[in-house]
């Protein structure tokens, strides 16, 4: 039987090998497949708790948390934890103590500071995955995103995907490229100058105009939230012209739709910003097999991870 | 009448680069003779340092002990014991406690505890404006007189060229040095490190060189006009060095101190999010770290300074982005310095000493501790062979936010001596 | 460890017709779907599904991946890789005969029965080994069974399959005597 090596946190791309992440896109399938029977939960997780640690709101990400960590049978505690604990003199490390002796066999993270999942992974047995840090790393999006691609093109060596929007200040395409790069598709980018710093990877090929990306031909466009606020700090003057020039208006559509490029978008989507909204209601728009399959995929991350706290005697039985 | 002979130390003379092995006679405090040989005389102590260094002990322009205000994270009394494992006889005390050093009664307050609670002579410096807000001068006469040798904000920069101009043109009658810390905080607020390939990688909002050169220039540019006694702390940036060099050859009045973390690290050696490696200004990259050490071979950068500042566990528990700036630096910087330059050949003894104990003297406008007839004597003993271990048992600093905790660096500080007393 | 080959070749092919005949004997026309267990069950049924269809016409056919129903995951050095299961028929209602190699705690057959029933209800199930080597855990039993072979709980019992193995045939392993 293949198998892999047990991993006990998911916190980005940086330790991972290609083998490894397709090992999880792998397993995602037969875990999607469950969601057709009339039992849609197995009983792999029973008797195990899942926390979900979010800092920072977000209902869709700990939603799909919570029904993927479910359907898996485990038991699902929502942390509500005060973005202001921090400055009441409360640490992190208070918090995860705290928590340590509730026996948690694993911890969903999601926070506004860079690196604080990484943080909590070293002082806690259990498994941790980062659900969003700061602007540094959202695994499980890119992993859903990877597998809503290779639902469509199950090799993706050698494909193309733009990466369009804020980069600056995007954990998420910072994900997406690293993911995208290891299972070995070539990674561009497209946006606002501001917005894409020159410190971003080597592999990232940087496009200037839309006629660009049209050249490129990616099967995948890949746009991304726009956080309205940045317009006041001047990374762009408006909308209006943020949309003209990076956004997909009904003109750049209509290119797209006949070059049979796909739409991505982690949602949830500015309309009328990064694309008008017919691209909602085009066949190629992959936005809501995104959401979708965001359950299978954070299901088989969580079959992957083994916290520390599980015993693993490390011989294989037969099991017969 | 106490005398004491060290003998056969290797012992950097001024004007030597290499050390040389010789023999030092100390009375009262003072030096009396060096000779090749000396023969004790009756009741002399004669201190074997057989195989050891013996150099001037060194002195800090840029030190944080906390007190008051922060007694959790340093004392003057602890921080003081830690100057002393480290080597130094003398420190600068900054005026950023709670409350500021910003009045004469404070710089006075703060003198007057150093006398009862430390070991070492301790100077002093005041706020350059009110509270450190940038908006008002100080009473800088008034803490002139009560001894303080420079006035600084520390870490907040100053905004305002107006400000630091009429700084610069008042404190030329009271033999007071402004320091400044160069930033333009338009460009760096909301940064935590380095902007650059790493602060992209590990997504941290970045703080860019351009904020530090542009600092530098303009300070530069303002002492040029007003001929003020300016000194710049902690450099960072290869761009720094270069405008600090440019300037000087122009007979600008400036000194400028970089930190041994800014010579011996880089942004690189940031990636696990440790806030032991979180300071203002950032680590850099490689190219700056090579800038910052050929600028202190040449004379660009005249002093090295730690910049000691102590924070606490709690603090430096907290996420990288919420965690204070800056480490402890007083027992790490000599063996730091010798372990990673002097032992492997890229700075010699004796710069060393001049950047880490005569030049930061002068600045404070002490009496030199050079190695010659006359001088106080103010050295410290050093095994090159020894073994400095980095922990938590080891460290006489309240706080332990170092970048070496755990790692044993190669040297031993074996003795301190102040005048006749032996640390 | 001392092999000892007990049936191979044609041994194993009488020992599957002779399988076959008894539960074509019991149902008789009624409908049946076959499932197996990853791996060497899904052989099994192939086998017996192959030798009954010039008999039977149409019989369902099923995959069951029991790895995320397991009760051992927390004691296992590797996660097993998970193929997942493919049941193509409705089970509601169903007669299942459920295929594996070798019967042994019966703890394999339990998360079998258990993903089954989370597909549907059946009308019944029933099951069909190669090779039952005794040591129950469960009180679970064969309905057809190939060959009974007595064993010690520490031994081996292999079932290869030509598919898999590149041969056919029951092999027992024993530690060698001390």
């Amino acid at each position: 039987m293949k198998t892999v090596a047990p991993r006990k946190d998911l916190l980005s791309f940086d330790d991972m090998s290609r083998e490894e992440a397709l090992a999880i896109l792998d397993t995602a399938k037969p875990f999607k497949d469950l969601f057709t029977r009339s039992v849609k939960k197995v009983p792999t997780l029973r008797g195990k708790t899942v926390l979900n640690l979010f800092y920072e709101p977000s209902t869709r990400t700990r939603t799909s948390f919570e029904i993927a960590a479910k359907r898996l049978s485990a038991d699902v505690t929502n942390f509500a934890v005060s973005t202001s604990s921090v400055v009441k003199g409360e640490s992190i490390l208070d918090t995860i103590d705290t928590l340590q002796a509730m026996q948690v066999d694993y911890m969903i993270v999601r926070h506004g500071a860079s690196g604080v999942p990484e943080y909590i992974a070293r002082h806690t047995k259990a498994s941790v995955i980062n659900a969003g840090d700061g602007y540094h790393a959202h695994p499980t999006q890119a992993l859903l995103d990877a597998f809503t691609y290779r639902e469509i093109f199950p090799d993706l060596q050698g494909k193309r995907i733009v990466v369009a929007g804020d980069i600056l200040h995007s954990r998420v395409a910072r994900s997406v490229f690293d993911l995208m790069h290891l299972l070995g598709v070539e990674v561009g980018t497209f946006g606002p100058a501001t917005l894409i710093p020159p410190t971003i990877p080597d592999y990232v090929k940087v496009f200037t105009r839309f006629e660009e990306v049209l050249e490129f031909n990616p099967q995948v466009l890949y746009l991304l939230r726009l956080q309205l606020e940045r317009q006041t700090a001047n990374f762009f003057p408006s909308m209006r012209e943020y949309h003209r020039v990076y956004g997909v208006t009904a003109e750049r559509f209509r290119r797209i739709r006949e070059m049979g490029m796909y739409i991505m978008h982690p949602g949830p989507v500015n309309r009328g910003v990064e694309l008008v909204d017919d691209v909602m209601r085009y066949e190629r728009s992959l936005i809501n097999a995104q959401v979708e399959n965001g359950i299978a995929t954070r299901m088989a991350v969580l079959y992957h991870l083994t916290p520390e706290v599980k015993s693993r005697s490390g011989e294989t039985e037969d099991h017969a | 009448m106490s005398t004491r002979i060290f003998q056969q130390a290797r012992v950097v003379l001024p004007g030597n680069a290499e050390p040389e092995s010789v023999m030092l006679r100390v009375r009262d405090g003072r030096i009396a003779e060096i000779s090749p040989s000396l023969r004790p005389a009756e009741g002399e102590d004669v201190i074997d340092c057989r195989g050891h260094m013996l150099i001037p002990a060194l002195c800090d322009a840029h030190v944080h002990l906390r007190e008051p205000g922060q007694e959790d994270a340093e004392t003057i009394e602890s921080g003081t014991e830690a100057a002393i494992a480290g080597g130094f006889t003398r420190i600068l005390a900054m005026p950023n406690t709670d409350p500021p050093v910003d009045t004469g009664g404070m710089v006075g307050f703060v003198q007057s505890m150093a006398k009862s609670r430390s070991r070492i002579p301790v100077s002093v410096a005041g706020c350059l404006t009110k509270g450190r807000e940038g908006a008002k001068l100080a009473e800088i006469a008034d803490m002139a007189d009560q001894g303080a040798v420079m006035v600084t904000d520390c870490n907040h920069a100053l905004q305002d060229a107006y400000v630091l101009r009429r700084a610069l043109e008042y404190t030329r009658h009271f033999d007071m040095v402004v320091g400044v810390y160069p930033d333009t905080p338009a460009l760096s607020a909301g940064g935590v490190m380095h902007e650059g390939t790493v602060s992209f990688r590990l997504g941290l909002p970045g703080i860019p060189a351009m904020a530090e050169e542009i600092g530098i220039e303009r300070d530069l540019r303002v002492a040029a006009a007003v001929k003020g006694r300016m000194h710049i702390q902690n450099v960072s940036t290869a761009e720094g060095v270069a405008s600090i060099r440019r300037w000087k050859a122009r007979g600008v009045n400036v000194t400028a101190e970089t930190t041994p973390h800014h010579l011996l690290f880089n942004h690189e050696d940031l990636r696990a999010y440790n806030t032991d490696f979180k300071m203002m200004p950032p680590l850099r990259t490689r190219e700056d770290q090579e800038a910052l050490l050929e600028g202190l071979c040449d004379g660009t950068l005249d002093m090295i300074a730690t910049g000691h500042a102590p924070h606490t566990d709690f603090a430096k528990n907290l996420d990288f982005n919420h965690a204070p700036f800056g480490i402890i630096g007083l027992e790490t910087a000599l063996c730091a310095l010798h372990d990673a330059l002097v032992s492997p050949g890229k700075l010699s003894w004796s710069l060393l000493v001049e950047r880490l104990a005569l030049a930061p003297r002068k600045l404070l406008g002490l009496p030199g501790n050079a190695f010659e007839i006359g001088a106080p004597f103010e050295a410290l003993l050093f095994d090159p062979e020894g073994k400095t271990r980095i922990d938590r048992d080891t460290l006489k600093s309240r706080s332990f936010n170092t970048p070496w905790l755990g790692e044993t660096l190669r040297g031993a500080i074996q003795n301190v001596y102040l005048g006749d007393l032996t640390l | 460890m001392r092999e000892t080959i007990l049936y191979q070749g044609e041994a194993i092919e009488a020992l599957l017709h002779k399988m076959a005949r008894d539960l074509h004997a019991s149902h008789g026309d009624k409908p049946l779907a076959f499932v197996g267990i990853r791996t060497r069950g899904v052989i099994l049924a192939d086998r017996l599904v192959e030798i009954l269809s010039p008999l039977r016409g149409h019989m369902e056919r099923g995959t069951l991946d029991i790895s995320l129903y397991r009760d051992d995951l927390d004691n296992l050095a590797a996660l097993p890789h998970i193929e997942g299961s493919d049941i193509p028929f409705e089970v509601e209602g169903a007669t299942v005969i459920l295929c594996d190699d070798v019967l042994f705690t019966g703890r394999t057959i339990r998360a079998a029965m258990n993903v089954l029933l989370d597909y549907g209800r059946p009308e019944c199930i029933e099951l069909a080994v190669l090779a039952d080597r005794g040591h129950r855990e469960l009180p679970i039993a064969a309905t057809w069974c190939g060959a009974r072979v007595e064993t010690r709980r520490e031994d081996y019992l292999r079932v290869h399959f030509t598919e898999t193995d590149g041969r056919d045939d029951i092999a027992h392993y024993q530690r060698e005597a001390p």
